[in-house]
């Protein structure tokens, strides 16, 4: 098999590398790239545990080639936390009790982020639609649900103490 | 609002944050509080490493080559295609084992490779280790085998029949045994109303999210094994009496594990990761596909439980009697203990002055059944509240006011003949459900 040459950005951070042309995309980032965050529970896109955000989508990095991130931008739950400050969802996965035996957390968390990137406050249906492609086998998935609630909730208050302008006028 | 039931409504309020505070002060570090999970800042950072994370230099990668047929021998094993390939360390069958070939919690009836005969789809023939992943996998296919085929014993039925091929030994029968608690026949006779019925079960994988992994190295003249595991005292022994070495010369460490649910109770890959580094005296690395661990991973008992319970025409039970049959599939595995609870509880949380109940668990070639929450307990719930609804059907009473009238409260007998002293939850349960239920129907969600 051919050897490819990637160009991408992964986690921030603009990367070249190299590996084989029929490379998953969850191999390439776990063996090669050592992102060992990214899981690999069905390799058969039914689990989850692989989800990763690929500019600004989820996709299961076990059914997609390594090729096919050429010159996108690949986030990975490492790249959550970039400089020691943990992202909200990582805060309150560990406040509501979220996280069991912690398999299914990186995919999980990484589709509430882009749940969240996209929609800052979902309701609770659709948080479990942006979720129902990520099994857990531990919690019963409510409090996963209730983390993505008190996140979402946590930056309403931000964007309204940014802007008190704003909300004096609502009020 | 120091009582026990106004703190866990806190905790189910809308702020958990808020009721953390509210939690403090009670005398208690932990029960109580809602608090932060040790390890779930590594979790949450994806720092956690689970078995497959681990790699090491020199590590070779195994594999097992399977049956594929449920039950039979191997006329002809031929590994020359594996051991000729560039980049296999090592092809080993149960002649390489120098210690026992045979393990189990409780009965040792499973072999870590086929020595005697085949007794279900997947039981390990033979392992490769190679230096990559690909090169294993290559080496797995290019490994032949031709079997000699035994009629596969596939339902509790044939397991019985005398005529039938015999899974292990003399007899396919695995477990019988009889609880006998008060005089069921007699006390039938004074019943006013008996239901009678058959429930059938199924089997079930756990299905954990992470498939079973490990990793297995010498470290400082220690075999180790680092391994997704609930048993890591259990895997010792085993892996010491598969090698003939003490158990000092053997260490497991769980690594942390995806999820389990009893399903990693039994050995998986420590055994075939402890003689493939025996053998290469290298690191070796396997992780199972989610097929192979589906395949072979214990299972949820299948029961088919057939009951008779007794009572007045004010709904009091009387009698009940009961008797199970289960497929253990084709290893003990927890067949034993799973037996013993199902037994215990086969008459649910009431008070039945008389019960008999009589189980019998047979060997078959399915999958293994184990330990699988609940052992047992789940299968006859369906039972006893099966029968409960029918009684109340059969009375015209409130399914529920049958259950209060029967219950198990503070001083209640059960069928082992334990009184039971201390506290005794069911009743608050039925309560608190009945409420719960309430709301939900109101609020018109999940309904």
């Amino acid at each position: 098999m051919n050897e490819i040459e990637i160009r991408f950005t992964l986690n921030h951070k603009d990367i070249t590398a190299k590996t084989q042309g029929n490379r998953l995309l969850v191999d390439f980032l776990r063996e090669d790239l050592g992102l060992t965050s990214v899981k690999k529970g069905c390799a058969e896109g039914e689990c989850g545990a692989c989800t990763v955000i690929c500019n600004g989508d989820t996709v299961t990095s076990c059914t997609m080639l390594a090729g096919q991130v050429q010159g996108k931008s690949v986030l990975t739950l490492e790249g959550l936390s970039l400089g020691g400050e943990l992202d909200i969802l990582q805060e309150t996965y560990m406040e509501a009790g979220a996280v069991q035996c912690g398999y299914c957390t990186p995919g999980m968390i990484l589709s509430s982020k882009a749940l969240l990137m996209k929609n800052p406050s979902p309701s609770e249906d659709e948080i479990r639609r942006a979720l129902s492609g990520n099994l857990c086998r531990c919690t019963g998935y409510t409090k996963i649900i209730k983390a993505v609630q008190m996140a979402a909730e946590c930056l309403s208050e931000k964007i309204s103490e940014k802007l008190p302008e704003k909300e004096e006028a609502a009020s | 609002m120091n009582s026990p039931v106004m703190e866990r409504s806190d905790q189910r309020s809308d702020a958990p944050a808020k009721s953390r505070s509210e939690g403090q002060g009670r005398g208690y570090s932990v029960v109580g509080k809602d608090c932060i999970k040790k390890d779930a800042l590594d979790k949450v950072l994806g720092k956690a490493m689970f078995s497959a994370d681990y790699s090491m230099d020199g590590m070779l990668y195994g594999g097992v080559f399977r049956s594929t047929i449920p039950h039979g021998t191997i006329k002809s094993l031929d590994l020359n295609g594996a051991l000729e390939m560039d980049g296999v360390a090592a092809v080993l069958t149960s002649k390489d084992i120098p210690g026992k070939n045979r393990f189990g919690i409780i009965i040792k009836d499973e072999p870590s490779l086929v020595d005697d005969k085949i007794r279900r789809i997947g039981d390990p023939i033979a392992l490769v280790a190679a230096e990559s992943e690909e090169i294993a996998e290559r080496a797995l296919a290019a490994i032949k085998v031709e079997y000699e085929v035994i009629e596969p014993v596939l339902t509790i039925e044939e397991a019985l029949h005398e005529d039938s091929p015999k899974v292990h030994g003399t007899t396919n029968v695995h477990i019988s045994k009889k609880l006998i608690h008060g005089d069921a026949d007699e006390a039938f006779k004074a019943c006013d109303v008996i239901v009678e019925n058959t429930y059938n079960t199924p089997s079930l994988t756990h299905m954990f999210i992470e498939p079973d992994a490990g990793i297995s190295f010498f470290e400082n003249g220690i075999l180790t094994i680092l391994a997704s595991t609930q048993n890591a005292h259990y895997d010792r022994n085993e892996v010491s009496d598969l090698l003939g070495i003490p158990r000092s010369k053997v260490r497991v460490k769980q690594a942390v594990t995806g999820g389990a649910f009893g399903g990693k109770l039994d050995i998986s890959v420590q055994c075939h990761l402890a003689l493939l580094t025996w053998h290469t005296r290298r690191p070796v690395k396997m992780v199972r596909s989610r097929k192979e661990s589906t395949l072979v991973s214990s299972k949820r008992h299948p029961m088919t439980i057939h009951a008779r319970t007794g009572a007045t025409s004010e709904g009091k039970l009387l009698a009940m009697e009961v008797f199970m049959t289960a497929d253990t599939g084709a290893y003990a595995s927890y067949g034993p203990a799973v037996a013993t609870r199902a037994m215990v509880h086969c008459s649910g949380p009431y008070v039945i002055p008389n019960v008999k109940v009589e189980a019998l668990f047979v060997y078959s070639n399915n999958p293994m059944c184990g330990a699988f929450r609940g052992f047992g307990v789940p299968q006859v719930s369906i039972c006893h509240e099966g029968q409960m609804n029918a009684l109340a059907r059969e009375l015209g009473m409130d399914p529920i006011e049958i259950r209060r009238i029967n219950a198990h409260r503070v001083g209640s007998q059960i069928i082992t003949g334990q009184i039971l002293k201390e506290s005794v939850g069911f009743l608050d349960t039925i309560d608190e459900a009945l409420e719960g239920a309430g709301q939900v129907m109101k609020s018109g969600r999940a309904v």
